[in-house]
């Protein structure tokens, strides 16, 4: 019980420190947002007025302590751009991204998983090695060049789908492709070593004695190496956050990654909190599940 | 003393990839020094114009030309050299913080250990891509504040492996033996220990290379980098003229692939090669 009172503390203590963070950096970094909407030829009137309309007048400590005030009552405020509610917004952008991380997670950790265990037990053999210079190759083109060469692959060569239009199913398979191929060769790399350090333990030989089928020992081998294999994916996470950012800005996808980095490049800085907010609390939150799910699976991991 | 062992394909292969890059932008260099007589950058819009998006072989060009009409080859040569110096500078940099920091989390006391552990999450919750545009933000798109960038977003990861590796090495009886002989601190640092996390540091240091190279093109391809030269911006623009002229992208693309599997060969060769369980 101690043990999770002082996570859970950890883990508003860590919130807390990003976003003030986060509050500090992007208002001290030069550019202004009321420059940016009103144009450069704005009047000093003008721009005092918009500016205390904003709030923007105010003490940085005055800012913050609103905003700390707000965040208690779930309230994060007001584009600067436009007005529109933080929450709404969020919501709205975040089902594309949500969508796509979910889908390019879980086929990347059923396909890796599957192969790094055949590559494992047919290790140093041919497939074990094709797979292994396949992970090479999928390893060495990063999304945003991956990206281009899909695209001309798949929609001008072969002209099977459209560009960068979003809606329809179909127009989900060239991000989620960009974003399965490097994942699941991770995930491989890892399953196949895990797989190899865990198949020569004793209690393998044991169940093996035992006469136990290869394919329940598989099974069992693949257990234990699930939590090593879960950490990867939570680590991989925060790169498929950037990379969604990065897909999203190549497909054109109106998802949380490119309302960051449009909100970044405007100065609106109450777009920017309310998407490091979310994307913290989802990080911790995936984070303590992951503690838990491990400690059920191997609880020698609770140590 | 450490047995020699015969090199790996992997290694070998690795490495010659590797040789081949470096020997291009080292003949880049002398090409630009001693025949051109300067080495300032092929950018000059107004003259090759007409060239724009040539098709490779044609008009002279070998790999063809770029958006703005220069030399495809002359574009991809300069912006080997500019990530490969940006990306030694960066790895060198950030695994000495990385070790330094990483040692000290065992060492030092309990405060100093949590504020690492905060400062490593914080680095981890963040996209890194996130950091570095505030970064940039502030130092302004130059050469130093995408340096400063990725060795912020960098050097966590080293400091994690440089933290496993000390505490390991610090059981080890050998240290006992080096403190027995009444040897300082740092004397221990430098002596004892660093030789003793190197393998590890750099096998991590190859591949974390090809990580620099991968994040300064990220950068690059949002609009974010400090050259026009970096591999990404130059993908960032190819992407817009997919249609008209693929053979840009595809150029680009494979030309940087090359790269990072020669530094992903070397790393894992290398990998397989200090380390003493048959994987």
């Amino acid at each position: 019980m101690n043990k999770l009172m002082s996570k859970i503390f950890y883990a508003f203590f860590t919130i807390f420190i990003a976003l003030s963070a986060i509050f500090f950096v992007i208002r001290l970094s030069p550019g202004d947002p009321v420059e940016t909407i009103l144009g450069e030829r704005a009047k000093y009137e003008e721009i005092v007025k918009l500016k205390s309309q904003l709030g923007l007048d105010k003490s940085l400590l005055e800012q913050y302590s609103t905003f700390m005030k707000g965040l208690a009552r779930g309230d994060l405020g007001k584009s600067l751009f436009g007005a529109k509610d933080i929450k709404g917004l969020l919501k709205e952008r975040m089902k594309p991204t949500m969508t796509l991380a979910a889908f390019s997670v879980t086929i990347a950790a059923c396909l890796g998983m599957f192969l790094g265990m055949m590559a494992g037990v047919n290790k140093n053999k041919g497939f074990d090695k094709f797979s292994r210079f396949l992970s090479l190759f999928a390893l060495s083109f990063p999304i945003f060049s991956l990206a281009p060469l899909l695209v001309f692959v798949f929609s001008i060569k072969l002209n099977l789908l459209p560009v960068s239009e979003w809606g329809e199913m179909k127009h989900l398979f060239l991000p989620i492709l960009t974003l399965v191929i490097p994942l699941s060769a991770v995930i491989m790399r890892v399953t196949r070593n895990k797989y190899l350090e865990e198949s020569n333990s004793q209690w393998v030989l044991v169940t093996r004695s035992k006469g136990l089928s290869e394919t329940a020992i598989l099974f069992r081998i693949l257990k234990i190496c699930l939590p090593t294999i879960l950490n990867v994916v939570a680590i991989q996470l925060s790169v498929v956050i950037a990379g969604t950012m990065i897909t999203e800005t190549i497909f054109d996808i109106p998802g949380m990654g490119s309302l960051l980095f449009d909100g970044i490049q405007n100065r609106d800085y109450p777009i920017v909190q309310g998407v490091i907010v979310y994307s913290t609390i989802t990080y911790m939150v995936i984070y303590f599940a992951l503690d838990y799910i491990n400690e059920k699976i191997d609880p020698r991991t609770a140590q | 003393m450490m047995l020699r062992k015969k090199m790996t394909r992997e290694m070998k292969s690795g490495f010659s990839i590797i040789g081949l890059y470096v020997i291009w932008a080292l003949s880049w260099y002398i090409y630009k020094f001693f025949v051109a007589g300067t080495v300032a950058h092929p950018y000059v819009p107004e003259l090759h114009m007409p060239l724009e998006l040539a098709k490779p072989f044609s008009q002279g060009l070998v790999l063809g030309a770029d958006l703005l009409g220069r030399s495809l080859l002359e574009v991809l040569s300069a912006g080997l050299s500019y990530s490969l110096t940006i990306s030694l500078i960066v790895t060198i940099a950030t695994a000495s913080i990385g070790i330094t920091m990483g040692y000290l989390a065992v060492k030092a006391p309990g405060w100093f250990r949590l504020g690492f552990d905060l400062a490593i999450n914080l680095v981890f919750i963040f996209p890194s891509i996130l950091i570095a545009i505030m970064i940039m933000a502030v130092t302004g798109q130059s050469m130093k504040g995408l340096i400063f960038a990725l060795i912020i977003t960098g050097w966590p990861g080293y400091a994690k492996i440089a933290r496993g590796e000390a505490k390991r090495v610090l059981a080890l009886t050998y240290v006992e033996g080096a403190r027995a002989i009444g040897i300082g601190e740092i004397r221990l640092f430098f002596t004892v220990i660093i030789p003793a996390i190197l393998p590890v540091m750099i096998v991590n240091m190859v591949l974390g290379i090809s990580g620099v190279i991968i994040s300064e093109a990220a950068l690059g391809f949002l609009g974010l980098g400090a050259s026009p030269y970096s591999w990404g911006a130059m993908l960032g623009g190819a992407k817009t003229v997919l249609l008209e002229a693929p053979h840009i992208a595809v150029i680009l693309s494979v030309t940087m692939a090359g790269l990072i599997i020669g530094l992903n060969l070397l790393g894992d060769g290398l990998r397989d090669y200090l380390d003493p369980t048959e994987k």
